[in-house]
């Protein structure tokens, strides 16, 4: 049984198309990435998954359960961490997780057991009786998650978990949802913007635009079918210009090449033997090569060789449109 | 039924403590009624004559308190809903949303909480009303008055509820209250005998429930039955109105709150 199931899911709103056809599994016990930009159908996708909207039409299982008919039960097996820290900021850090065990209908004999197990867990016992409003944002955000997996949810569902904290204290978080995973042994869906986040936590990955599932693999396999090494060049361009690229993608290791302005990226395996056969073409061709470089894929390149664009780039027509509509409805 | 109960008191039990937390909100709740009994209750104390001509024997400020009692549990609980909106902005709602309890249920614990706490806050003003000099006859009657302020209170905070429910912003949510809030306090015999009214006023003050409450409690506190309206009749309305209400509310909630926000 999957824990995660989704057969041609779709939402839209209005003529917006949020999330488009989308088809896939996650497998009990993985902790499976949602990767994409601002306004990709990362959050529309989870507040499906946890209720809080009906899809439009396509169906998705959570831990067994159908969103549309069986959502009781799909509450009953799922913890929800949003992307807001939604901590009660009046109430103490023990009072926080004692309102959510109650939500959860944690057994009345079990929750202080719980509560204390928590607490050392995530490091906050000798605060927990101080006001949240004392707490520095990682630590809100450690009680935040703590709460999502209290009553022990066969599915956590972790809405962008580090956004708006600093580097170190996102680290931190990583370690505690790795730590929490190992421990308790549930299924991780977490969305990310983040690359590294999603390279750090994440067994699998989906890379997620414009409401479209792009490709799903684990990180690994994602750079390694891109061959295991990049090289960029910076070349000045001149009338051969398209003949030096019909040579280079006729040199065996080379798997793909993109371009990008002045810019040339060529996937690649065996870099160190590709490079001398690149100055052989180019000095036959009179190419002049201003920088050369050999780097190691990151998930950034990967994004971008299938995306053609990089995550930090909201500015396709569809998701100003997006914006634009869901604004349109706040504001209403 | 049991898991409903359970519910509602779970989130009564998260609103009373957010409450119990903000301890300058108890005393700036204050002072509104605050000036009511004492500034309006001495600057009118001279139409004494006025409130004599429909058979009450005492000062103007013992009239009023009544009315200011109730115009406390109407503020306090119409104005109660408000963190509906924080609760849905902030992701509280969310949280409880996503989580196996009833959307009824969370309506239902809003609203409970709601009218405790306007039920506190009135008997805050009954305080200060007494240490002003106001008397009651027979100070046992203010359990019973207690209980009708509590019941009274529900029925507002069905109609807080419901509006926070349906509205998008604070704006509209406010506007909303203050369009609802003032007439209803206004078209009651709170601050003049439903005597004084111009007929067609007079009409309109017997739809309106908080006229039943104020008669009621004010007969209670000074045993002069006014309005010619029995005990019973009052109870009636004040129970009808509060089952309408709490009704409507957690109907309303569960449909608005399914919607995105």
């Amino acid at each position: 049984m999957y824990s995660i199931e989704t057969k041609s899911l779709t939402k839209s709103f209005g003529d917006l198309v949020a999330v488009n056809d989308v088809s896939f599994s996650v497998e009990k016990g993985e902790i499976f990435g949602f990767l994409g930009p601002n306004g990709a159908g990362k959050s529309t996708t989870m507040m499906i998954f946890t209720t809080l909207l009906k899809p439009t039409s396509g169906k998705a299982l959570i831990a067994g359960f159908d969103v549309m008919k069986d959502a009781k039960k799909v509450r009953e097996n799922i913890g929800f961490v949003q992307q807001e820290t939604t901590v009660d900021e009046y109430l103490s850090g023990r009072e926080n997780l004692l309102l959510q065990a109650k939500l959860n209908h944690i057994p009345k004999n079990e929750i202080n057991k719980r509560i204390d197990e928590i607490l050392d867990l995530i490091e906050l016992s000798d605060k927990q009786d101080q006001a949240v409003v004392t707490y520095s944002g990682g630590m809100r955000k450690r009680l935040d998650i703590a709460g999502g997996l209290l009553h022990h949810p066969k599915v956590l569902f972790l809405d962008e978990p580090t956004v708006g904290l600093d580097i170190q204290t996102r680290r931190k978080i990583w370690q505690y949802i790795k730590k929490i995973h190992i421990e308790f042994e549930m299924t991780i869906f977490v969305t990310t913007h983040y690359m590294e986040e999603a390279d750090n936590l994440c067994d699998r990955i989906g890379i997620i635009d414009g409401g479209k599932i792009q490709v799903i693999d684990s990180p690994q396999n994602m750079k390694n079918a891109l061959g295991n090494e990049i090289i960029s060049l910076a070349v000045e361009n001149n009338s051969n210009h398209d003949s030096f690229l019909v040579e280079l993608k006729k040199i065996e290791f080379i798997k793909k090449i993109n371009e990008d302005e002045s810019k040339l990226i060529l996937f690649t395996s065996n870099g160190t033997e590709v490079i001398p056969k690149i100055f052989q073409i180019s000095s036959r061709l009179g190419i002049k090569i201003n920088t050369i470089s050999l780097t190691q894929p990151t998930l950034d390149d990967v994004f971008i060789s299938y995306t053609g664009h990089e995550i930090r780039d909201d500015n396709s027509k569809f998701n100003r449109k997006l914006e634009h509509a869901k604004m349109k409805r706040l504001r209403a | 039924m049991n898991s409903i109960m359970y519910d509602t008191y779970t989130i009564f039990w998260r609103e009373l403590k957010r409450y119990k937390k903000s301890r300058s909100g108890v005393l700036i709740r204050l002072i509104q009624p605050a000036i009511w009994i004492i500034v309006v209750g001495n600057i009118f104390s001279e139409t004494q004559p006025l409130i004599q001509s429909v058979g009450f024997e005492g000062e103007y400020i013992e009239f009023m308190a009544p009315g200011v009692i109730i115009l406390t549990a109407i503020f306090t609980s119409i104005f109660g809903g408000v963190n509906t909106l924080w609760d849905r902005r902030y992701g509280f709602m969310n949280k409880a949303l996503t989580s196996p309890i009833s959307r009824s249920a969370i309506a239902l614990g809003k609203m409970s909480a709601i009218s405790l706490i306007a039920a506190l806050q009135a008997s805050l003003i009954i305080g200060i009303a007494l240490a002003i000099g106001v008397t009651f006859p027979n100070p046992l009657m203010i359990i019973p008055i207690m209980g009708i302020v509590i019941l009274f209170s529900l029925g507002f905070s069905g109609i807080s509820v419901t509006l926070a429910a349906t509205a998008k912003s604070q704006e509209t949510f406010w506007g909303m209250i203050n369009l609802l809030g003032m007439p209803l306090f206004m078209l009651s015999p709170a601050l003049f005998p439903l005597e004084l009214l111009p007929n067609w006023l007079a009409v309109i003050a017997k739809l309106n429930p908080v006229t039943y409450t104020v008669l009621l409690v004010r007969e209670l506190m000074t045993g002069v039955s006014e309005g010619g309206v029995p005990i019973l009749i009052s109870i009636a309305v004040i129970v009808a109105f509060v089952i309408a209400m709490v009704a409507i509310a957690s109907y309303v909630f569960t449909r608005e709150v399914n919607k995105p926000f």
